[in-house]
């Protein structure tokens, strides 16, 4: 892998490595930390058609390698972040690539309409781990049915802007969810979510987190990564982007040699900021 | 304060003491770009090389000097008890200054603080500094210890115009809490008005607060928590603020760790 400009759908990228949804917010919130410049992308928090308060209760707990969360989607809404946030992410070099819940249908088509209209957006992903709350709450990315509905609409409302798929691992069979995906249209796939998990308070004796069950990241899940985009690797044409406890140059090699077109950085900037900007500078040639 | 004042820096652990059974002062070399920090700002430090603890770990600020950054470290748990292993000479990474809002003290009022535990690191900085811009009238620290083998006021004994002390077993000072000994200097004069600074666990802020002192403009607190990323941006820290419509959160990092007592929602926090 070397650092050259490669297209994932209508999207050209300088080099690719990117950061992760989630960890770095909106962005701007590293810089003086991480040269935003440098990087391929900025997958921005998930942002909603409205804004999210988050969850109550703990939100953080750290374990063996890895960290639960369950900040439970907090963000600006979409309008506070088109006019206030993106400029400034955009301002400071970045190439945005805006995260999309994936929420119920109608705010979901809401969505894509307004993300339709913002001229600097060239490229989503899907956060396809958001719960079906009209059917059960299970991830709308478990279904494969809806999986489809979910992409062809966005693919259909976004015209020319790039649509990365963002599938969660909470599933028995992924490749057939990344076959599904490329068929529905999207021009890339973003593997993996983060894994369900949960911790016990011993004091209580009762779950640490208000909502129970919440996602895990970090060194602890590379292993699960790796081995999902080495699987759907082999059964799609479209890149796949690696995401999943990458916390050194070597493990960023590793899903390249798995088949990762793209990598994405997360939970490793909370302790090393200086790994993704490290990353690039290991793929010079 | 922009947030691009804030840098990732290598910094050299110049001297490490132990001030109680349970603590450490820890003095790092300050990097030449690390701009002045503000009361209640903190920096996050990268405890280890591997991933366990994968977290840095957050610590406020107890002084800036030319040359030197100092913080106070209690062992509490793993990542504590590896800093307070290293030593005089070794590495140490540190970014910062963190934080979004500060203590404040308009020029001339009386500054009381009340602490507990550690929560007596960001008020030193704030009674050292603001002396040396000659900003405070009085200053009075009250604080309080389970006992006296861990008050950690005894460091800072000459850095307030009076220094009140309570412990709960009664071996040193007011035989009580420091709300209860807050409520007895109140009714008996011996503190000033002014504004009100405190920092500590969530049970003594709310008790303060609940104690309704009326003799002081505002009440100011520095909030603690566990935190990723230190800098407003992943949310995981989040505090409840009182709000009309719904709830309201503010990240402790990245929008604290300053917030006014009285705008905290008390129901939810700290439960």
């Amino acid at each position: 892998m070397r650092n050259k400009n490669f297209y994932i759908g209508n999207t050209i990228f300088k080099n690719p490595v990117f950061l992760a949804s989630g960890p770095a917010g909106y962005g701007i919130e590293y810089r003086g930390l991480i040269n935003l410049e440098k990087l391929g992308a900025v997958v921005t928090k998930t942002i909603s058609l409205m804004p999210k308060e988050g969850n109550p209760g703990t939100r953080l707990q750290e374990t063996e390698a890895g960290l639960l969360n369950s900040v439970g989607l907090e963000n600006v809404g979409a309008r506070c972040f088109f006019e206030d946030k993106l400029p400034e992410l955009l301002n400071a070099g970045a190439k945005p690539v805006v995260s999309l819940a994936c929420e119920g249908k109608e705010e979901y088509l809401s969505l894509l309409e307004i993300t339709s209209k913002q001229k600097k957006v060239e490229a989503v992903e899907l956060n396809l781990s958001c719960p079906n709350v009209e059917e059960g709450g299970m991830a709308v990315g478990t279904d494969p049915k809806l999986l489809r509905w979910y992409i062809t609409k966005a693919k259909l409302i976004l015209g020319n802007i790039t649509v990365l798929a963002k599938l969660t691992p909470n599933v028995e069979n992924i490749s057939s969810l990344a076959v599904v995906s490329e068929r529905a249209g999207a021009d890339g796939i973003t593997a993996i979510n983060t894994l369900l998990g949960m911790d016990i308070n011993l004091e209580s004796g009762g779950p640490v987190f208000d909502r129970v069950v919440a996602g895990l990241s970090g060194p602890a899940i590379m292993p699960v990564a790796l081995r999902v985009v080495w699987e759907i690797a082999q059964v799609v044409r479209i890149p796949v982007i690696g995401v999943g406890g990458i916390s050194s140059v070597e493990d960023s090699a590793k899903f390249f040699a798995a088949g990762a077109a793209a990598v994405q950085i997360g939970t490793a900037i909370f302790y090393d900021p200086g790994l993704p900007e490290r990353i690039v500078d290991s793929l010079e040639v | 304060m922009t947030d691009l004042m804030k840098g990732s820096y290598e910094t050299e652990l110049v001297l490490s003491e132990k001030v109680s059974p349970s603590s450490f002062l820890l003095t790092l070399s300050k990097p030449d770009r690390f701009i002045d920090a503000m009361p209640g700002q903190f920096v996050s430090i990268k405890i280890g090389s591997g991933t366990s603890p994968l977290l840095r770990r957050p610590y406020s600020i107890m002084d800036i000097t030319k040359n030197s950054i100092v913080l106070l470290v209690r062992v509490v748990g793993k990542g504590s008890a590896l800093l307070a292993s290293r030593r005089k000479g070794d590495l140490i990474e540190i970014i910062g200054p963190l934080g979004g809002s500060h203590f404040e003290l308009k020029n001339g009022l009386n500054a009381v603080f009340v602490a507990g535990g550690t929560g007596l690191v960001p008020l030193v900085f704030a009674a050292r500094k603001w002396t040396k811009e000659k900003k405070p009238g009085e200053t009075h620290l009250l604080y309080g210890a389970a006992g006296s083998d861990e008050i950690l006021a005894d460091l800072c004994m000459g850095d307030f115009t009076e220094v009140h002390i309570a412990t709960i077993d009664g071996s040193r000072g007011f035989n009580g809490n420091v709300v209860e000994m807050f409520q007895d200097l109140s009714e008996r004069g011996v503190l000033p008005e002014g504004e009100l600074f405190s920092c500590g666990p969530v049970g003594m802020v709310k008790a303060l607060l609940d104690s309704n002192p009326a003799s002081f403009a505002d009440h100011h607190t520095s909030l603690e928590a566990v935190m990723a990323c230190g800098v407003g941006a992943c949310r995981g820290c989040v505090v409840p603020l009182k709000s009309k419509n719904g709830i309201k959160y503010r990240s402790i990092c990245g929008d604290g760790t300053v917030f006014r007592a009285k705008d905290i929602d008390w129901k939810r926090w700290g439960k």
